[in-house]
């Protein structure tokens, strides 16, 4: 197989060359590492690349076959992660040129997972100013490979961006209030939020403690499975993992819907900001769940109307992970993300205590669907990906963030899992994303759905025009 | 409700340590009335009586 070819296989591919010997762990990183020296001027989608590390361990990768040593589906298999995430030896910004010098001594806990089960890390991907669902970047802005004038989504931009380009195998990204599933969408690929407290958040620079998860991004469902394989699981670092088994995720892709329950959030599938094309890929969608065997039928979710609102009244959380920058060095963070610190560094006591309560209440409404329902479908994003544009001043109420095209946050609240995969393209040949939602902890299910469909179709199997 | 002023915003700024000065005070004040706005006209049955759980704890 020639070189160039190899960064185009997907994770499951790639592994079974890899363990048959047909291609080696240093060809293979040398043919990602030649695919981002070419492309990422264009894309933004690194902001480190680990050329030198990854050649070595790709050799130490290769030398441990030779003696039998196999590690797993991810053995050799080359990876990238969001930039929020600690590296040892790597720096690690958070998006943001303040942090330029911060080099962590210790890996963040899904590194070290993905490192033992024999990864390569190719670099640290570009991402939005501290991780915000912001669209502004401090480095060079990340660019979607279908369109290079427009988003890639965020925060983990980066993430989405370098999947899609088929600059790395797999990514990790970070996913508050929809940070993996927007740019999965926007990208065409597939993006997992898992249950809150099914992976470790030990080194992840922090945005809203209570909703932050860290999720994998990849071309086809399978290899989402795998990935989520290799991090999940409870770790004594971080309290609020759970210390439950982790299942089979791959095992339990048999792609059988006969007899599921999908329920359709008539809340968000028929929401203002959700685009005509966008609504009829994501109704489309429905019905080839239907033909696969699965019982649609549609669900109310009311407060899912008010995620956004309620999330934002939350996420007085995030500027108190950086209240020294913010009293300091204000005129440093990009504009939307200074008016956004400051605006829910004031949000009354009151309102907050309402914020929780009402998620609390969106929580039992999520749930409480899912008892009827396997899992629930909606889109991910009302649009597709928007073209790349300066922030705007707000000069009225009406232009201050609350009315986001967004509609990922009901699952982050809820802190339930939920996936993003594309189910069509716009006129203009931008991936649109179907969202599946299920219960905490069934990370299975829902994958399993998402297998079911992306077998039935060819959508992943498109690649952007680069 | 009542809309805050930039002068109260700026007054909550420093309660928390924040000295906000145009052009920030007057984008702070349209989101944060805005947010307050958005938040006030949520009143779903059970409000009163839900006890806030903001997360999902794991099992002893």
């Amino acid at each position: 197989m020639e070189k160039a070819e190899i960064p185009f296989l997907s994770v499951s591919q790639l592994s079974e060359l890899i363990k048959s010997r047909q291609v080696s762990p240093v060809e293979v990183v040398e043919g990602y590492l030649e695919r981002i020296d070419r492309l990422n001027d264009r894309l933004y989608a690194y902001l480190t690349v680990c050329h030198d590390q990854a050649v070595e361990a790709a050799r130490a990768s290769e030398r441990e076959l030779a003696r039998g040593a196999y590690r797993g589906p991810f053995h050799g298999v080359p990876v990238a992660v969001k930039d929020q995430l600690n590296t040892a030896g790597i720096r690690t910004t958070c998006g943001t040129p303040m942090f330029n010098d911060v080099v962590p001594d210790e890996d963040a806990t899904v590194i070290a997972k993905l490192k033992a089960a024999g990864a390569i890390l190719l670099g640290k991907l570009n991402m939005t100013e501290f991780g915000t669902t912001s669209l502004s970047h401090a480095f060079a802005t990340a660019r979607n490979p279908w369109d290079l004038e427009r988003f890639t989504g965020g925060s983990s931009s980066g993430s989405g961006g370098a999947t899609a380009a088929c600059l790395c195998a797999a990514s990790l990204g970070e996913d508050t209030g929809g940070s993996v599933r927007g740019p999965a969408a926007w990208c065409g690929v597939v993006g997992l939020r898992p249950t809150w407290g099914r992976v470790s958040r030990q080194g992840l620079r922090p945005g809203m403690w209570s909703m932050d998860t860290i999720g994998p991004l990849a071309r086809t469902v399978e290899d989402c499975a795998l990935t989520l394989q290799a991090i999940a699981g409870y770790d004594p670092h971080d309290a609020y993992t759970w210390n439950v088994p982790v299942p089979d995720y791959r095992a339990a892709l048999d792609g059988n819907l006969a007899g599921k329950r999908v329920g359709v959030v008539k809340e968000l599938l028929y929401a203002e900001v959700v685009e005509p094309e966008v609504r009829d890929a994501v109704s489309q969608a429905i019905h080839v769940l239907a033909a696969l065997g699965a019982q649609v039928e549609e669900v109310s979710i009311p407060l899912t109307r008010h995620a956004n609102t309620i999330s934002s009244a939350l996420r007085v959380e995030a500027p108190t992970n950086y209240r020294a920058l913010i009293q300091e060095r204000l005129q440093e963070i990009a504009h939307d993300n200074r008016i956004a610190y400051l605006t829910w560094s004031l949000m009354p006591a009151l309102a907050y205590y309402k914020a929780l309560k009402l998620r609390a209440l969106l929580r039992q409404e999520v749930l409480a669907a899912l008892e009827h329902a396997d899992v629930l479908v909606m889109p991910t994003m009302g649009s597709a990906a928007p073209k790349i544009e300066p922030d705007p001043i707000i000069d009225s109420k009406e232009r201050s963030n609350r009315n986001r095209a967004g509609l990922t946050t009901a699952f982050s609240l809820a802190s339930a899992p939920a996936l993003s995969l594309c189910c069509g393209f716009t006129a203009a040949n931008l991936p649109i994303g179907l969202q599946i939602g299920g219960k905490p902890f069934a990370e299975q299910t829902v994958l399993n759905v998402a297998y079911a469909y992306q077998h039935a179709t060819d959508w992943h199997e498109r690649r952007p025009p680069l | 409700m009542q809309e805050l002023t930039t002068e109260e915003v700026r007054g909550l700024g420093h309660a928390v340590g924040l000295d906000i000065q145009d052009p920030e005070l007057t984008e702070v004040t349209y989101s944060l009335n805005a947010l307050l706005e958005d938040l006030d006209h949520i009143n779903p049955p059970g409000l009163e009586t839900v006890e806030p759980l903001p997360i999902l704890l794991p099992p002893c």
